[in-house]
């Protein structure tokens, strides 16, 4: 697993979770503090809304859905991150690698 | 080209036991752009940090990667020493090898592998860094302490000492908070008012601190330096400035049978009241709930009765707004009540009581004046048993932790009792005896040797009335867990501390992080104990976590110490991590179209409108700008951007994407 | 069609606006866009079944704008995207005269306010070609959905008409111009298109006011605007909000509800 920093889920731009498809992760976790507990007052509540609406979207494409987790961890649960992080890597891992997806990676590219 | 340093650190076993560093530090010389790369044993060391400042002038390099612990350990360390140096600070990344590496994975070559791809995706991002300056913003000279406990008025009295303006806010019509409430304190035994009630005086007094009681924080905005803090001020009903506090109103008030709650359930007091004589400030309130005029529309004895017509049947709530430069909380704690057990009935005993209730008891100022009665028929109780962790250390009660302060005060309940009824007996059933603290253990012990309280290792398991007598069925762990039966008079619950009414609500207000039980988090349990995560919020007493009096009062100090530092200042510095909207030269002026969708995502009001005009005068296209001083670099506008137009300094769109793409 | 032609013949010579559009036969049964600048011009407008295209994608454009004051015989989808590009601040509010063909009857809108009104007297109600094919699309099992879209899409060479033809797709700079960095790439390979239309999809949730143009405009035929339309939808269920229906800006995607129910975040 590799970890991105962003100040706020309000930062993440859903094109980061497509660029790290992209270049071929497996799973992708999205991650930050509870509704209520923002640290920027409310960045979480607007990514709720967008994760939301991406989340459909990307339903409607046909995207494994169980390739991406999204959660809610604030900085004093150190045991539930921990929790978290080992449940996805081995889902992912039991889906092995996601091979519709690095298919259309490589489609069309002469 | 980029000349990058990266500066891999061991952090002494941390990283070295499970990463090859000397390896890593030969793997990266291979990235593109990296001119020089080093291992050390501890990098945030002085000597660790001369090595990086020195190769950064020998090697003339513009961009630093330390690999090392979590940036919100050492960041500014490494960024300062940077800055030294003589770059641009905000050159200077991390790559986490620690958190992210080291402590989760086993000793192998994979592991030394990652070590080097989370190195490869910082130095990538480092290329793409702009060099960033400080932003400054001046500061509001003026405190804000929430709480008027002592705690709260010791936090008060030390900045306005400090020569600094502070306003006191307290939810209750006086000062005083608990401590006003005891009846003497340990170790010493010296009475609790007769040390509180000067210093009460004292923060009334003082020419710099303004008091809001019966007054309530309600919404916080801006920043370090810069909050604006809306009070709500409830309506006491009357004119604080004609109220001369003589009294009459209290006395003539036909409804006298409201349950106290200075006194914990266990006396009565008028509609119109001060919660005790010695409250500051002296000046009543009207309880709308129970008052007769609220109820019925009939009454207004206590508007006749006013030498001062100081009374006010129509007075509203008053909501003020404040500039602050600090926030103290102080906002204390509350006790479990009795009503929480089961097994000991529920609370429906009225001689089952809690610590607070006892205190109210065996106070001089109390209902019974000091005098040992029990609640339900006023007899002197020849039999107390007092039961220690009712509540505390228990799982099943949902509070796992030690509430820290009942150890000793139920040594001091069983000492006064003993004190008061020289023939009764006292029983303290507990788990173990936490007494660390000066001159405590010799207290117990005291409790113990002198005053005869007999102490009883292991729970109580039932509590039932039988005849006019409570059975308290107990076990001795110490006797092999032998059963215990004891006919009390009466029985003490030292429950447990828990996070005070609403203290996540005024968390979320303040947005300071708060632990599972409701309890403020502090920003490093042990080297940052009275700050918050958020600058400029700061903690004193037993909102943080259980604490007796000489403990709050400490981190009380501590808080002010920290916030007349703050004030200190001319200016801060903030860090630049704002968003910025792009400007280009005409035509184009902007990629931002102007719709401001990002105005409604900005948690700040940050966004603002900017015209930009032609020679003319005429406005050829509105713009979204943010105003820096305001921006908290969230970067929420920055994902609602559908033209790219907005982007973070430090977190920007060409650095995130270049880490991405070397994942 | 003989009221809209009327009362845009006043305006026109009377000067109140500088031109009409509205809609001229094309090419065998199909309808083009009309600007009429002179009266003369008007008699080639006409009204019927045919006339399906959202006007409202020629407003926004500077050299509409530097006419002045327009009128725009205006379809309910027409009447919701002038009315979410005056929120978004596209348009001045005042400077069109909408000219609403609601079945038949013509009224004459000349503020925000007085679309607001005019669009809420009638529920907005999916097409049921549309309906039956989004669910169709969400009878189909997520590989099925994959395969659907990446057959569909490899078709997709990029050219943009959809973006085009969008009226909300007014930004001069568009996420897909936009190279530093180039978040999405520029060729029509599988990646770059499947990205393409994720964006698209994403930037027009809560802002679509399902006209159906993007898909008609596909010169290959992909039903691109089943992705647009079912975001709005989305929203809609999710949210309860709609683009086109509000003066003032009412985006689903920047604004929130603090009990914002979903249940897949762990």
């Amino acid at each position: 697993m590799r970890v991105l920093r962003v100040p706020c889920t309000g930062r993440i731009d859903y094109m980061m979770v497509l660029k790290a498809l992209h270049k071929g992760a497996d799973g992708v976790i999205v991650s930050g503090c509870h509704p209520n507990d923002c640290h920027y007052t409310s960045g979480n509540y607007h990514a709720r809304r967008r994760w939301m609406v991406f989340k459909k979207m990307m339903e409607v494409m046909g995207v494994d859905m169980r390739r991406i987790t999204f959660s809610w961890v604030s900085a004093a649960e150190g045991a539930r991150w921990a929790q978290l992080v080992n449940e996805v890597t081995d889902q992912v891992r039991a889906l092995g690698p996601y091979t519709e997806f690095r298919q259309v990676i490589g489609a069309g590219i002469e | 080209m980029s000349r990058i340093g990266v500066f891999t650190c061991h952090c002494g076993e941390n990283i070295g036991a499970t990463v090859d560093c000397v390896k890593v530090a030969e793997m990266c010389k291979d990235i593109p752009g990296v001119v020089h790369s080093v291992e050390y044993k501890y990098m945030c060391s002085d000597p660790g940090q001369r090595q990086m400042q020195e190769a950064i002038k020998e090697h003339k390099l513009d961009g630093v990667v330390v690999a090392a612990c979590s940036p919100r350990m050492h960041e500014p360390t490494f960024r300062r020493a940077a800055g030294d140096a003589g770059i641009n600070p905000y050159m200077c990344e991390m790559a986490n090898l620690r958190e992210h590496c080291s402590w989760v994975h086993e000793k192998g070559e994979a592991t030394t592998q990652k070590a080097a791809d989370l190195i490869r995706v910082l130095v990538e991002k480092v290329k793409h860094n702009e060099p960033l300056h400080p932003i400054k913003v001046p500061v509001t000279r003026t405190a804000m302490v929430i709480g008027g406990g002592v705690g709260g008025i010791q936090v008060a009295l030390d900045i306005a000492n400090g020569g600094h303006k502070v306003v006191l806010v307290e939810k209750s019509p006086s000062i005083g908070g608990h401590m006003s409430q005891l009846s003497e304190t340990f170790p010493t035994l010296d009475c609790s008012q007769c040390i509180l009630t000067p210093r009460m005086v004292e923060a009334a007094q003082h020419p710099n601190i303004t008091l809001m009681t019966y007054s309530e924080v309600e919404k916080v905005d801006g920043f370090i330096g810069n909050f604006k803090v809306t009070v709500r001020k409830k309506a006491r009903k009357l004119d604080e400035h004609l109220c001369t506090g003589c009294g009459l109103c209290i006395q003539k008030c036909p409804n006298k049978k409201i349950s106290d709650e200075f006194n914990e359930g266990l006396g009565t007091r008028t509609a119109i009241y001060v919660p005790f004589p010695q409250a500051v400030p002296n000046k009543p309130v009207i309880d709308t709930l129970n008052c007769t005029y609220y109820k019925t529309g009939k009454c207004k004895v206590c508007e006749k009765m006013c030498p001062t017509n100081a009374i006010r049947f129509d007075q509203e709530d008053e909501l003020v707004t404040l500039d602050i430069g600090a926030i103290v909380l102080a906002t204390g704690f509350k006790l479990m009540k009795t009503d929480a057990f089961p097994e000991y009935g529920y609370g429906k005993h009225k001689d089952i009581i809690d610590g607070m209730q006892f205190e109210r008891l065996a106070s001089a100022s109390g209902p019974t004046s000091g005098v040992m009665k029990r609640p339900s028929d006023g007899r002197s109780p020849e039999t107390v048993v007092f039961i220690a962790c009712s509540g505390s250390r228990d799982r099943a009660k949902g509070v796992p932790y030690c509430s820290k302060i009942c150890c000793m005060y139920t040594a001091k309940h069983a000492m006064l009792y003993k004190h008061k009824v020289h023939s009764g007996k006292a029983y303290v059933f507990y788990m173990d005896i936490r007494a660390a603290g000066k001159d405590y253990d010799e207290f117990v012990r005291r409790a113990i040797e002198e005053d005869e309280v007999k102490y009883i290792r292991g729970r109580v398991s039932k509590i039932y009335e039988e005849d006019g007598k409570l059975i308290v069925m107990g076990a001795d762990t110490l006797m092999g867990g032998e059963p215990v039966v004891i006919k009390a008079d009466m029985v003490v619950l030292a429950t447990a501390v828990q996070s005070n009414d609403r203290s996540e609500e005024l968390a979320q207000t303040l947005h300071v992080s708060y632990d599972s039980y409701g309890f403020f988090a502090e920003a490093h349990p042990k080297l940052r104990p009275v700050e918050t995560n958020t600058a400029g919020i700061f903690l004193a007493g037993a909102c943080q976590a259980p604490r007796d009096i000489p403990e709050t009062v400490a981190q009380a100090s501590g808080a002010a110490a920290k916030v007349v530092g703050l004030f200190s200042n001319e200016e801060l510095t903030r860090e630049p991590i704002v968003a910025v909207v792009n400007r280009q030269a005409a035509p184009v002026y902007s990629t931002c179209v102007g719709c401001f969708i990002c105005q409604g995502a900005c948690p700040y009001q940050a966004i603002e409108q900017e015209e930009i005009m032609a020679r003319s005068g005429e406005v050829i296209m509105t713009l979204a700008r943010i105003n820096p001083g305001l921006c908290q670099g969230c970067g929420t506008c920055v994902a609602t951007c559908r033209t790219k137009a907005i982007d973070l300094q430090g977190f920007s769109n060409e650095q995130l994407y270049a880490e991405l793409m070397t994942l | 069609m003989e009221a809209v032609i009327q009362r845009a013949k006043e305006l026109l010579e009377q000067g109140e606006v500088k031109a009409v559009l509205g809609y001229a036969k094309g090419t065998g049964s199909a309808r083009r866009p009309h600007f009429a600048r002179q009266a003369g011009q008007l008699d080639k407008l006409v009204m019927d079944e045919a006339c399906v295209q959202n006007l409202a994608v020629y407003v926004t454009k500077h050299e509409v704008k530097k006419l002045g004051k327009v009128a725009v015989v205006a379809l309910p989808v027409t009447q919701r995207a002038i009315l979410q590009l005056m929120a978004e601040r596209q348009l001045r509010d005042g400077s069109l005269a909408i000219l609403a063909v609601d079945d038949g009857a013509v009224k004459e809108l000349d503020s925000a306010s007085a679309l607001e009104e005019h669009l809420a007297l009638k529920a907005q109600v999916l097409n049921a070609k549309d309906k039956a094919s989004l669910a169709d699309l969400e009878a189909m099992d997520q590989g099925q959905r994959w395969a659907y879209w990446q057959k569909e899409l490899s078709r997709c060479m990029k050219c943009y008409a959809c973006r085009n033809t969008c009226p909300m797709c007014y930004c001069d700079h568009c996420t897909m111009d936009c190279n530093r960095p180039q978040w999405v790439p520029v060729a029509s390979h599988g990646i770059g298109n499947l990205e393409y239309h994720m964006v698209r999809t994403m930037h027009l949730a809560g802002r679509c006011v399902e006209c159906g143009d993007c898909g008609r405009a596909c010169p290959v035929g992909i039903p691109v605007h089943l992705l647009t339309i079912g975001a709005e939808e989305t929203v809609h269920e999710l949210f309860g909000q709609r683009a086109g229906h509000k003066a003032k800006l009412d985006y689903a995607l920047s604004t929130f509800k603090t009990d914002d129910k979903e249940s897949f975040i762990r």
